[in-house]
């Protein structure tokens, strides 16, 4: 399957990103001749153990999620990034997580937006959120190469479309810039090619990120 | 939701068996080595204790893995009438990293087996799947190249059909009808209801021989 890079939006220390931004890196999509497209929506969940007895303390994973992916709509994804674990399955593995009972949903996020279209480009431009609120948390960026599958070909196309994005970022003086993290996919068991569930990974190591940043935000409030 | 009945046959009758089924399914058997793992979580995790099954397919080129949950079976005077067991069953496929995850959420090996034999996949009333298979168990971790049969010259036969909460009395209606025709070799009851072997088997079996031609 096509490869895709996928960006989260970093602030600049002290600011935090509001609607506005997202408006305008919507609009630099256009201006470098995207074709916007349909719109386009993955949604993360974070789960937390359960426990009978409150009392006894218990080593569990704090980092385990779950992703739906648009282009897999029959798929699930878990992750536990500091296990450097992923598993992909049927939807199904939802209804038996829920019928296990021993790891709950805590909190889910979407990240949705428009798709555009650039040559051989397919950009996904989205708004990162709680499900039930329209509170903007971050702002998120997919970049997908259609042609090639192998990381390691693709990466200097990627690299030089990205070039051409950021330059025309720099254009709208946004206060903050898009940041590509590269998860190590060999620690996960992935390989060069790649597969939905490198994007999952992706999506996972966006989250962490996205957090930290609220962290630093709230220890510098404070 | 699936419908589930199982009996046991002695293994020297299973070649009989499986004469019988090819007549009665008339598709080709698939073989079967699956490796079973069931893990259980630990004595504080979830609400309360839970189960689920690991089975990964050996007889395929590459090792294919399933998720699958058995959940608890249909009660009442309803369920008393129904000559097979309605259960919940749900299962999911998944990529080969899925006994790493359950082991990091906190979930422990509680056993594993080795099924190995074969298989008829047909439609008869309803979607069924009869599976005839040695159990055997492993006697070293995960070493499946090493296993021994649990009950030696006795083998398991299931016949499950998935079924849903608006047509499960039709497919256990599919289910049992189909069974009366595999009477003379075995008899099929709800599972943890055993029966044993069938006295007719022996006859049943030399008689099916005979007619495929087969020598003893």
């Amino acid at each position: 399957m096509p490869l895709k890079w996928v960006f989260h939006w970093q602030p600049n220390a002290g600011t935090t990103v509001n609607s506005q931004m997202l408006t305008e890196v919507s609009q630099c999509a256009e201006s470098i001749n995207g074709v916007k497209e349909g719109r386009w929506k993955a949604t993360l969940t974070f789960y937390k153990p359960m426990f009978r007895d409150q009392a006894v303390p218990a080593e569990y994973p704090r980092d385990f999620l779950g992703i739906s992916l648009p282009e897999q709509p029959n798929r699930y994804y878990f992750i536990i990034r500091s296990q450097k674990i992923v598993l992909e399955a049927d939807s199904s593995i939802q209804m038996i997580m829920e019928k296990l009972q021993s790891y709950k949903s805590r909190v889910s996020l979407t990240f949705e937006g428009f798709q555009y279209q650039l040559g051989d480009f397919q950009l996904r431009v989205g708004k990162v959120a709680p499900s039930a609120s329209e509170n903007l948390r971050g702002i998120v960026l997919e970049v997908e190469y259609l042609p090639l599958s192998s990381m390691e070909k693709s990466r200097q196309i990627l690299d030089g479309f990205v070039e051409i994005w950021q330059e025309a970022m720099s254009k709208r003086s946004l206060p903050g810039h898009f940041m590509h993290i590269e998860p190590n996919f060999a620690e996960f068991g992935l390989s060069d090619h790649y597969t939905s569930q490198h994007t999952a990974v992706q999506y996972a190591t966006v989250m962490a990120q996205l957090i930290s940043a609220v962290q630093t935000a709230q220890a510098v409030r404070n | 939701m699936e419908c589930v009945v199982q009996g046991i046959i002695e293994t020297q009758h299973v070649e009989a068996l499986e004469i019988l089924l090819q007549g009665l399914c008339g598709v080709h058997r698939e073989r079967l080595r699956i490796h079973e793992s069931c893990l259980k979580s630990s004595p504080n995790l979830g609400l309360v204790a839970s189960e689920v099954r690991v089975l990964c397919d050996l007889e395929q080129p590459e090792p294919t893995w399933i998720v699958r949950h058995i959940g608890g079976a249909m009660r009442g005077s309803g369920a008393e009438q129904i000559s097979v067991l309605v259960r919940t069953m749900v299962e999911s496929k998944v990529s080969k990293n899925v006994l790493r995850l359950f082991y990091a959420l906190g979930y422990k090996l509680d056993h594993e087996l080795l099924r190995v034999g074969f298989a008829f996949h047909f439609q008869r009333g309803a979607s069924i799947t009869v599976t005839v298979s040695s159990v055997n168990k492993m006697l070293k971790l995960h070493a499946t190249d090493e296993a021994v049969p649990v009950t030696p010259g006795i083998q398991l036969v299931e016949v499950t059909a998935p079924a849903s909460s608006e047509n499960y009395s039709e497919v256990a209606a599919a289910v049992s009808s189909f069974c009366e025709y595999l009477a003379p070799l075995l008899h099929l009851s709800k599972p943890g209801t055993s029966t044993g072997v069938v006295p007719t088997a022996a006859a049943a079996a030399a008689s099916l021989m005979s007619d495929a031609g087969v020598t003893t």
